[in-house]
């Protein structure tokens, strides 16, 4: 048995076709490119997983009726027929083994692939449907119309046979939407989003693949050159809400800058990421979930501003990244130790020395005898750039106050550096 | 028996918004998570998971110090933490001393309250944090203030039934009854050079550099505890200053 999708809004078909094939794959590994908006599939054995005919048609037209556009499915005993009964029926049409012919006799012969020269010599001879085809003596047709006349005639009886043209596999996941008018607005650009990201996972989905880097490519009026919005993401991704999302809060940081006139999302596919969870495994945030809330935290703070913390490797005070937030987790040894807060940039301060010693600072907020001092610590480096510092460091104790303040030996100038916390 | 009668028909009223309303704090089952602070956890009995845990003091009094104690003792457990930063003032170079992985440290670094509470609400919203701590020292008091207790009570009804451990730090609570445990930290002295050789903040000026600022001596004061029915304490904890040998 086979099983035909079709499209019949010629229009949609185009940009549906990759969908159709994605889709009949997660069915069947045969099926075939018939024509643009029509698909076929051998569909022999899956009974079993699908159940009957009218189940499988079922769930077909459930599967392709995420396209947002109307599609018909036919069930017969051989391609054509199915084919046929796609392009003619809406819903789900099933042609039981030996009743094609009678099934499709009313069937208008503009169904059939007739070139316009044969349609007409047809037309002349007052042949208007299937069953009328199908009546004429095939030996006589031939003589009269030629050899394929032959292959119409089995069309029309609903017994032609022929073997099924598998396609190859592709990797390619591309959707893409042109726009009748121009949008300028990120609002209506959501809903589009949305519809083509839906359409590519369950693309994805059927053939048991997820998502690890995505394209966003927004053709714009003018300037004429796409705006590309690229989209890595840290864990192969299945969830196309959460794409959605990432790519909003990347355009509402960054917008196109013009009107959009042609979306495409194209993704790079991966194998979806399959964990076993432990019971006695910590716990972390969920990675897609993760990347959501690391957008959105970048677009309340800044992209800088978020992430995890890595000191650089030199001896300067206060030099460290910002990285990317990651599920890579490793392990180090525990110690205890007390913390510095730091004032971020150091605040400058007048300081009082005696004997060479600080006995009285002030800076913003606070000011007072210096109790205790400990130092000085000299420091310097980066002298090869225009990083250089040379720091002469104390740790003061003034009132209840622990700090730690600096003397800039190039500038001659004093910085409270921290508090300890 | 009136007060039987009232109790169930409260409880019927109260529905599925509130399990077991009356139930006794004993009866219920807490999951506590070790501060990383001996005494503390003894005091205590860990912190409770689901909950806000404040703990507040001024500056120098050793509050920065205990939250980073506790975070790094979750991330040694092997979870993951994140730090809404409200004034930009953790030291990367503090944290790892405290034996951080800072792979497992998400670090916010905010400008206002306004990104703070908003980065708060997004990460508790996201959940799979072992604990947040959001540090308000050093943010104006008077906005801290002005904050609505319903702001408090939203974030302890997202963490309800959650693992995740809320930490406020700050110079003076805020989150008021919201708070499941509250801890006062107090610098009692700090130990300059070495134990015998103590110099308190308040005692006679002593402006020797040849003094190494070592330690602090830290109070800290239990002034709530709502997961058990021990009462207020005050125990000690010695931090050792990193800068120092």
């Amino acid at each position: 048995m086979f099983a035909c999708i079709h499209v019949p809004d010629a229009r949609a078909a185009a940009t549906a076709q990759p969908a159709l094939l994605d889709f009949a794959s997660a069915f069947s590994p045969r099926v075939e490119d018939t024509a643009m908006g029509t698909v076929v599939l051998d569909i022999a054995g899956l009974d079993r997983m699908f159940g009957s005919a009218a189940e499988l048609g079922q769930r077909l037209q459930e599967c392709a009726s995420t396209l947002g556009t109307a599609i018909h499915v036919g069930i017969a005993s051989n391609p054509d027929s199915a084919v046929c009964a796609a392009r003619a029926w809406p819903g789900v049409t099933i042609l039981e083994r030996k009743t094609e012919t009678a099934r499709l006799k009313d069937l208008d012969i503009v169904f059939l692939p007739l070139d316009p020269e044969t349609h007409a010599t047809l037309s002349r001879w007052g042949i208007r449907t299937f069953g009328a085809l199908a009546k004429l003596p095939a030996k006589e047709l031939s003589v009269r119309l030629g050899q394929q006349s032959v292959h119409l005639h089995r069309l029309a009886r609903g017994i032609a046979s022929r073997p099924l043209r598998p396609r190859r596999e592709t990797s390619h996941f591309e959707e893409v939407m042109e726009l009748d008018d121009a949008i300028t607005t990120l609002e209506p650009l959501t809903f589009i989003l949305n519809r083509l990201c839906d359409v590519l996972f369950l693309r994805l989905r059927c053939r048991g693949l997820a998502a690890l880097e995505l394209r966003l490519k927004l053709k714009r009026e003018r300037p004429h050159d796409p705006f590309v919005v690229p989209l890595r993401l840290p864990v192969p991704a299945r969830n196309p809400r959460v794409i959605t999302r990432l790519f909003m809060l990347s355009l509402e940081a960054k917008p196109p800058g013009a009107a959009v006139c042609e979306v495409r999302l194209e993704a790079i596919p991966s194998k979806p990421r399959v964990i076993q969870n432990g019971l006695f495994v910590p716990l972390a945030p969920e990675p897609e979930q993760l990347e959501l809330t690391l957008a959105r935290l970048a677009g309340i703070v800044g992209k800088g501003n978020v992430g995890s913390p890595e000191p650089a490797n030199v001896y300067a005070r206060d030099r460290f990244e910002v990285k990317h937030f990651g599920t890579d987790f490793g392990h180090i040894e525990r110690q205890r130790h007390g913390a510095l807060r730091i004032y971020r940039p150091a605040l400058e301060a007048t300081v009082r020395m005696v004997d060479s010693v600080p006995s009285w600072i002030g800076f913003s907020g606070m000011h007072g005898p210096i109790a205790v001092a400990s130092g000085p610590w000299r420091s310097s480096g980066e002298w090869w750039n225009n990083r250089q510092w040379t720091h002469e460091e104390w740790d003061i104790a003034v009132g209840n106050a622990l700090l730690r303040i600096y003397r800039d030996c190039r500038q001659s100038r004093w910085y409270a550096e921290g508090i300890y916390d | 028996m009136r007060a039987a009668l009232l109790r169930a028909k409260l409880e019927t009223a109260l529905g599925e918004r509130a399990s077991s309303p009356f139930t006794d704090v004993e009866q219920r089952v807490w999951d506590c998570v070790p501060s990383g602070i001996p005494t503390l956890d003894v005091a205590i009995g860990g912190l409770p998971r689901g909950t806000i845990v404040e703990i507040f003091g001024a500056p120098s009094s050793g509050r920065t110090s205990l939250a980073l104690t506790i975070l790094s003792t979750l991330i040694q457990q092997g979870e993951v933490c994140a730090l809404v930063d409200g004034t930009d003032a953790f030291d990367p170079e503090s944290g790892a001393a405290a034996g951080m992985d800072m792979r497992r440290l998400l670090w916010v670094r905010c400008r206002n309250l306004d990104q703070v509470l908003r980065s708060a609400d997004l990460l508790l919203q996201g959940g799979g944090f072992g604990a947040v701590a959001v540090d308000l020292s050093d943010l104006p008091q008077k906005a801290l203030n002005g904050i609505s207790l319903a702001v408090w009570f939203r974030f302890q009804r997202v963490l309800e039934n959650t693992p995740t451990v809320l930490l406020l730090i700050g110079q003076e609570d805020v989150a008021k009854s919201a708070a499941a445990v509250v801890l006062r930290s107090n610098l009692r002295r700090a130990t300059w050079n070495a134990p015998s050789e103590t110099s308190g903040p308040a005692g006679p000026a002593q402006t020797s550099h040849g003094l190494l600022l070592n330690q602090t001596h830290l109070d800290v004061e239990v002034l709530r505890i709502r997961h058990s029915r021990r009462g207020s304490s005050r125990i000690h904890h010695d931090v050792r200053l990193y800068s120092c040998p």
